[in-house]
């Protein structure tokens, strides 16, 4: 929020009225991350808005993959992780007491970084996560495995084989059955750590113009280590070091006058 | 001058412990082959579909091995209904809840040490307990559940590396899309393990078929007239029954036939359930 309303500052009132007008989906107040003694995150606070694609940028073991790991606290699994300050969703602090975590995945869908698809048919790969939830309705799940392929662009390409195993398919179909099986169950935000960085050039391609068409849909928020990625697909950038939030804001902001001399020299390549 | 003596020294050291080695290894074989031959030899002129489907007569002197070998099959069956669900559930708890503490320390120790118990300490502790303590009586049930602890170290850690095989990755995929710890077991982790399992599974039947010392206390007969029809009535057991043929029967050397006939037939019995097992664990690597 404040980082946001700074930046808004200086750019003038486009800025300004994107940022106000848009609700925020996610928050953090004074987020600290630790995995045992090892500080991961360092007092994170920001939002992220309702229906955008927010980029995290920053080099490799700067916090970002963990930041989204704590968005639909998958860091519960890893011995010694503990959070302390809020991350609020909707504007409830999903590490209060009480709060059931399993309710949380169901809102908060997550595409990891090597696609992993279940060793199942395609159609079971979709149908996995409703029918946790308790949908054994065959036409309602045909209707669902049909409707989240399309949404990733896989339908046209599989739809002769829902039967067939889903690690046959090539990785980059591989990743848009992840990305197709992790919105069946309609999640409000995706996660994304680094969808594409296992993949060749033109999968990438078809992944990013997926993003793009998710995002009317879903909050994204996407780990890249690819620049490029970040400007193409994202409306706002955050940029980590060293497990600090170093600067926040519009996309095309961070890309052309950023307001830290060490956020553009990452950007431009002269470290990271 | 010098140097080329050295190098020939050095090539004749080599080629001394590559030999050895070689009869080594051979040595082992030979044995291994040399007490199959010697059994098979000796073995094979009684086995018929008679010898197979007959049960002992006349003071164990003439007749077959149907009662035991049936008894064997009953003791593997029963024993395997008891280490299975133990084994397994111990082997997921260990793979899937267990965290690193001094409980499960202790525990896994407790395993390794069971592992390296002599069979017949079992076979003590199973007449103390399932025999005596438990009322159970020299009984198939008895035996089978000695059986069934001497197996448990095995099933239980060839299951736990089963599903510790199982990627992380769909562990991660499965709790992203909201799934409980329940859910994720039963929907990825054992499905992906199963065949593996079964491996392990193989692997206790191989161990539990020839086992002797376990059952002597706790349920294997000398002689039954029949097959048992109750898991409270003692069996006759394949290995017990060599035991006897060899060292209390009536006529020793009348029996020696019989005797070789019942050991084949135990030897290719394990060596068949022992090699599908490592076929298939092989297969799965």
């Amino acid at each position: 929020m404040t980082n946001i309303a700074v930046s808004s500052v200086i750019t003038g009132r486009e800025d300004r009225d994107a940022g106000t007008e848009k609700d925020v989906h996610i928050g953090t107040r004074g987020l600290d991350l630790y995995y045992g003694e090892a500080h991961v995150l360092k007092s994170v606070s920001f939002d992220m808005y309702r229906s955008s694609v927010t980029a995290f940028i920053g080099p490799s073991g700067c916090g970002k993959s963990s930041f989204i790991r704590c968005v639909n606290r998958m860091n519960d699994f890893i011995a010694g992780a503990r959070v302390t300050g809020e991350l609020l969703v909707d504007g409830d602090d999903i590490y209060a007491p009480g709060t059931d975590v399993i309710a949380l995945r169901r809102r908060v869908g997550m595409v990891f970084q090597k696609p992993n698809p279940f060793p199942m048919s395609i159609y079971d790969n979709i149908a996995y996560g409703p029918r946790l939830f308790g949908v054994t309705d065959k036409d309602q799940l045909d209707d669902i495995v049909r409707r989240s392929l399309e949404w990733a662009a896989l339908w046209e390409e599989v739809q002769d084989k829902l039967g067939s195993s889903g690690t046959g398919l090539s990785g980059g179909q591989q990743q848009r059955l992840c990305i197709a099986r992790a919105i069946a169950t309609e999640p409000e935000i995706l996660l994304m750590d680094e969808p594409t960085s296992a993949l060749d050039p033109l999968s990438t391609a078809r992944i990013e113009e997926l993003i793009r068409d998710l995002k009317k849909d879903f909050t994204v928020v996407i780990v890249t280590h690819n620049m490029q990625q970040a400007a193409r697909i994202s409306d706002y950038t955050a940029f980590f070091l060293m497990g600090e939030l170093i600067e926040y804001g519009k996309t095309s902001k961070i890309f052309t006058a950023p307001d830290e001399a060490r956020t553009g020299d990452y950007i431009t390549g002269r470290f990271g | 001058m010098m140097s080329r003596f050295s190098l020939q020294t050095r090539r004749s050291k080599d080629r001394a412990a590559t030999l050895l080695l070689y009869c080594a290894a051979l040595l082992l074989c030979a044995g291994v082959f040399f007490a199959l031959y010697f059994v098979a030899s000796r073995g094979w002129q009684v086995i018929s579909w008679e010898f197979i489907t007959e049960p002992p007569r006349d003071g164990m002197t003439a007749g077959g091995i149907w009662t035991p070998l049936v008894g064997t099959l009953q003791l593997t069956f029963l024993s395997m209904m008891a280490t299975i669900p133990v084994g397994v559930a111990t082997g997921l708890y260990f793979s899937e809840y267990a965290s690193d503490n001094a409980f499960t320390r202790i525990l896994r120790l407790a395993i390794r040490s069971l592992a390296g118990v002599p069979s017949v300490v079992f076979g003590l502790f199973g007449l103390s307990l399932f025999v005596v303590l438990l009322g159970f009586g020299s009984s198939m049930l008895s035996a089978s559940l000695t059986l069934a602890c001497l197996a448990l170290p095995l099933m239980i850690t060839a299951s736990e590396q089963a599903f510790m095989a199982v990627p992380k990755e769909y562990r991660d995929a499965s709790y992203a899309l909201g799934a409980t710890r329940w859910q994720t077991i039963c929907k990825v982790v054992f499905p992906s393990a199963a065949s593996t399992v079964v491996t392990g599974i193989i692997l206790s039947v191989g161990r539990v078929a020839g086992e002797t010392a376990p059952i002597i206390f706790t349920g294997a007969a000398f002689y039954t007239p029949g097959l048992a029809r109750s898991i409270f009535e003692e069996v006759m057991a394949l290995p017990y029954h060599i035991y006897v043929l060899a060292t209390a029967g009536v006529n020793i050397e009348q029996t020696r036939p019989i005797q070789y006939g019942a050991i084949l037939v135990l030897v290719v019995l394990v060596l068949s359930v022992s090699s599908l097992g490592i076929w298939m664990r092989r297969r799965r690597l």
